[in-house]
């Protein structure tokens, strides 16, 4: 075991409150992990030497720090400040039917039912999962209730300062035909390291739309969950928008718990420099007449790494099933890497099942045709690295997130090393 | 029509029953007087082993450093397969026909009861019978029983023969090759090989020679408790060309037996090797009781514009690891991996290739087809990668998988590396079952559901069969459709 896990490990049992048992279970889980090496095979391709050698601390101090500005958002803003929650940035008013708490203000039932569902849909082999279990700061819990829709959406910032270690949590669950609309940032200065875990339980007939993104990137050490749980005819869209860094890793789970669910996720991740990035993303479909769409785009430059690993599960019993994974990678250059892995594991026969995965350059054809009319190399390859992820930036239900990302993305091209 | 599909789907449930409890036709004990080792494995088995095989005393090093490391190594447990601990102290690493001991000069010294034994198999040993003019080198047990068409292809300058005459008449070949693409230490099986290994077969083709006949080893398993651990090395010199085919069986058994095998091929500069293979080891009954374990190693290495394509029709044993591979060392070179792998019963097979793509202008194609039927499960899993030195290197995987029953299933697991950005690496895979519509559009034109699901899944497996050599292909379509017989729900 290493020492940083030791440490996380003895931090936690100092810590009690409300959550105790769940704490307890895992601390119990984690002093029986091994820490992950290269056979590992959740983090074979990703090493954790900047986890162990981190020197981000816990930091007490109150730090004024707010969330970047996105026009036209307007939405409800939900801080944590080095893992701490930041009660003050949230709106006195909150739309009806919405209710946002500390998880340790709860009383009664609400707060034993919020008790009973933390950690329950995230699976428990997720090792910084379980570390995030132990060590969440403040736990903030979300719900809708039956039929709401909320227009507004709630976004949810980590914001670390310098050297800052933090971890949080938030649990979200959507009553019976409710929709809402989530988006998880992280901001970090740099030699940060944080555990971001969000759970969401999305009840019959609901609607999540959702959004993460991870765009810290130099010496930061992120890594997060976003675990979803599909009841009968519940649907999610969901998007991703990374960026590398020291270590980057983000787990997806989507559980089709109930029938006739729809899922669809839409991840890109641009890299550079010798930044890392790992997405694994699993389906479960434990129940029939459930259909997945997974789109996954990736480009990598310099000396950066892109992991992937999208894993479909199709149980016995999930008949009728429509899964879909695509995934395509561009390589800028000799010394980067992609490491992909689409894997299928299928028990039932009445499904349609497919996965595809590209690894390739640009295509030297199109670089040429744009020079012809007069576009300099590097301007024509920023062009076509953009057309490639723009096209699932157009599928971004929200507009004002879609015109924020567009020129961040664009930047991000135009300062990428082409070789 | 609805009424209809329900009828046709009744008749087919009773078709699956029928087509599970078909019976392995090879289950079959021959009768033959053997010699074999008590079980147990230690350094004093591998010497006697070598012993018995009249070694020299290089070889005998080579296996016991092997084994030295077998000790150390633990049994790989990623694959998605499931098998009871497997006692290594309880298999027998020896057994040999007793009239082997002084080897036959002819077939008419051999011991009519193998004769028997292969011409049950189809298998005709007797060269003026032979039809197809394939020269066959049977492996029984632990030794070699007979290679037939020896002079003709020593005419050619070809070596074929067991690779324990090989060991004594060719040292320098053996020595230099043998465990230079699958080293001693490669996996756990793979080490036990090398300390164990009794017979198999060894080719040389010499530079510019095209072999002027198929090549072909056919192995049987017959005593009981013993394990099978061959070892084959093909040698094609530079400029040379050679078709080698392989097949095996073995008896009905309750115990599970163990086949650790290691194929090791080696392309010189712009030569091609084509290996087939139809594996029908004995795959347990419908219960899972018995089965042949088929833990197995294959990889071949290619020099500069040199090729090397693997076919496989695995229809059989209780479990299969196997990853046949390809190291693309040299620029130009040609890696292929087609594939059908049939699971029925509680078959579990877990099997997949490597493609290694390290020279310039390296080419690789993969198609892999897995049928899963009864309470079987099948898996590809998959390495494609591309060095930083790939430039312009080239792979296309395609990975399908049918589902027959609601009972079994269909994995996919492919690893994809790429270091290099002028390699072109795509991968699709699909899973889905025998439609109703294709049933129905077939049992429209007047097929009976038999003929209708024997000609999907033919043409299902197309891809793969065309490039079975002709006798091969014939024998694989006819292993399918007898183990498929209408099987579709």
């Amino acid at each position: 075991m290493s020492e940083w896990l030791e440490s996380a490990i003895t931090r936690a049992q100092d810590v009690n409150d409300w959550l105790a048992p769940k704490r307890a279970n895992a601390v119990e889980l984690l002093s029986n992990t091994n820490w992950p090496t290269r056979k590992t095979e959740a983090w074979r391709y990703t090493p954790l030497r900047s986890v162990e050698r981190s020197n981000a601390k816990v930091i007490t101090d109150v730090i004024g720090l707010s969330p970047v500005e996105v026009t036209g958002l307007s939405a409800i803003e939900l801080v944590f400040v080095n893992g701490k929650y930041d009660a003050s940035q949230l709106s006195k008013i909150l739309p009806e039917g919405l209710s946002i708490s500390l998880g340790q203000d709860l009383e009664g039932v609400q707060k034993a039912e919020a008790l009973d569902v933390f950690s329950t849909i995230k699976p428990e082999r997720h090792l910084f999962g379980l570390v995030n279990d132990a060590l969440a700061q403040d736990v903030i819990v979300i719900s809708v209730t039956e039929g709401v829709e909320i227009t507004q959406p709630i976004r949810i910032s980590s914001l670390l300062s310098q050297g800052a270690e933090s971890h949080t949590r938030v649990q979200v669950s959507l009553a019976e035909g409710s929709r809402l609309t989530v988006i998880e940032d992280v901001q970090a200065s740099g030699d940060t390291l944080n555990t971001a875990f969000v759970e969401y339980d999305i009840a019959k007939k609901a609607h999540l739309e959702h959004y993460r993104f991870a765009l810290q990137t130099g010496s930061n050490v992120a890594i997060g969950g976003s675990h979803f749980n599909l009841r009968d005819h519940a649907s999610m869209h969901s998007t991703i928008v990374a960026f590398g860094s020291d270590l980057s890793r983000l787990d997806t789970d989507i559980i089709h718990a109930g029938e006739f669910a729809d899922a669809k996720l839409n991840a890109m991740y641009l890299l550079d420099g010798k930044e890392l990035f790992d997405l694994h993303a699993t389906v479960e479909h434990a129940m029939p007449n459930g259909t997945t769409e997974e789109n996954v785009r990736c480009i990598v430059a310099d000396h950066a790494r892109a992991v992937f690993n999208g894993r479909i599960h199709i149980h016995r019993d999930a008949q009728k099933t429509l899964a879909e994974l695509n995934n395509r990678n561009l390589l800028m250059s000799n010394t980067a890497e992609i490491n992909t892995k689409p894997e299928l594991e299928i028990y039932a026969d009445d499904v349609r099942c497919a996965h595809g995965a590209t690894v390739a350059q640009i295509d030297k054809q199109a670089l040429y045709y744009l020079q012809t009319r007069g576009v300099s190399r590097s301007k024509a390859q920023v062009m076509l690295n953009f057309g490639f992820i723009n096209e699932l930036i157009d599928l971004m239900p929200n507009a004002a997130l879609a015109e924020w990302i567009r020129p961040v993305i664009r930047e991000r091209f135009a300062q990428m090393e082409v070789n | 029509m609805c009424l209809f599909l329900a009828k046709v789907g009744f008749y087919m449930t009773e078709q699956i029953d029928k087509a599970l409890a078909r019976e392995y036709e090879a289950g079959f004990v021959s009768d033959v007087e053997s010699e074999t080792f008590e079980p147990g494995l230690d350094e004093s088995v591998i010497q006697r082993i070598s012993e018995m095989k009249g070694e020299p005393e290089w070889m005998l090093e080579w296996r016991l450093s092997a084994f030295r490391e077998w000790l150390k190594m633990e049994e790989p447990d990623w694959a998605l397969v499931d098998y009871p601990k497997i006692d290594f102290q309880a298999i027998s690493y020896y057994s040999a026909p007793k009239s082997m001991k002084d080897k036959p000069k002819s077939l008419d010294e051999v011991d009519p009861e193998l004769l028997r034994t292969y011409e049950k198999l189809g298998i005709p040993l007797i060269e003026q019978q032979m039809l197809a003019g394939i020269a066959v080198d049977a492996v029984f047990d632990s030794v070699s029983v007979v290679t037939t068409f020896r002079d003709k292809l020593e005419e050619a300058g070809v070596i074929f023969c067991p690779i324990s005459e090989a060991i004594k008449k060719h040292p320098e070949l053996v020595k230099k090759y043998i465990g230079s693409v699958v080293p001693k230490k490669d996996n756990y099986y793979a080490a036990l090989n090398c300390a164990v290994f009794t017979d198999g077969s060894f080719v040389y083709i010499p530079k510019g020679t095209r072999c002027p006949m198929e090549l072909s080893t056919y192995f049987r398993i017959n005593e009981q408790n013993t394990g099978q651990f061959e070892r084959t090395l093909i040698i094609a010199d530079e400029g040379s060309h050679v078709s080698y085919l392989e097949g095996c069986t073995a008896p009905q058994r309750d115990e599970n037996q163990l086949h650790a095998a290691v194929v090791e091929l080696v392309a010189m500069d712009n030569a091609e090797i084509k290996y087939s293979t139809v594996q029908n080891w004995y795959p347990g009954d419908e219960n899972g009781k018995g089965g042949i374990y088929n833990f197995v190693t294959k990889r071949g290495i290619c020099h500069t514009s040199a090729k090397i394509s693997w076919t496989q029709v695995e229809t059989g044993s209780a479990v299969t690891w196997k990853y046949p591979s390809c190291i693309l060392k040299g620029d130009n070179s040609v890696g292929e991996f087609y594939s059908v792998a049939l699971t029925r019963g509680r078959q579990q097979a877990d099997t997949g290739t490597k493609m290694i793509h390290i020279g310039k202008n390296t080419k690789s194609t993969i198609i892999a087809k897995g049928i899963s039927a009864g309470k079987s499960n099948g898996s590809y899993r998959g390495l494609v990668r591309m060095n930083p030195g790939a430039d312009g290197a080239r792979n296309f995987t395609q990975c399908d998988s049918l589902l027959i029953g609601d009972q079994c299933g269909a994995h996919t697991f492919p690893y994809v590396e790429s270091r290099n950005p002028s390699a072109i690496i795509e991968h699709e895979a699909t899973t889905s079952k025998v439609s109703d519509e294709q049933m129905f559009l077939c049992r429209q034109r007047g097929l009976d559901p038999e003929k209708a699901v024997s000609m999907i899944v033919n043409g299902f497996c197309k891809e793969v069969f065309k490039e079975l050599p002709m006798e091969f292909a014939v024998e694989a379509g006819k292993l399918l459709e007898i183990s498929l017989e209408g099987s579709v729900g």
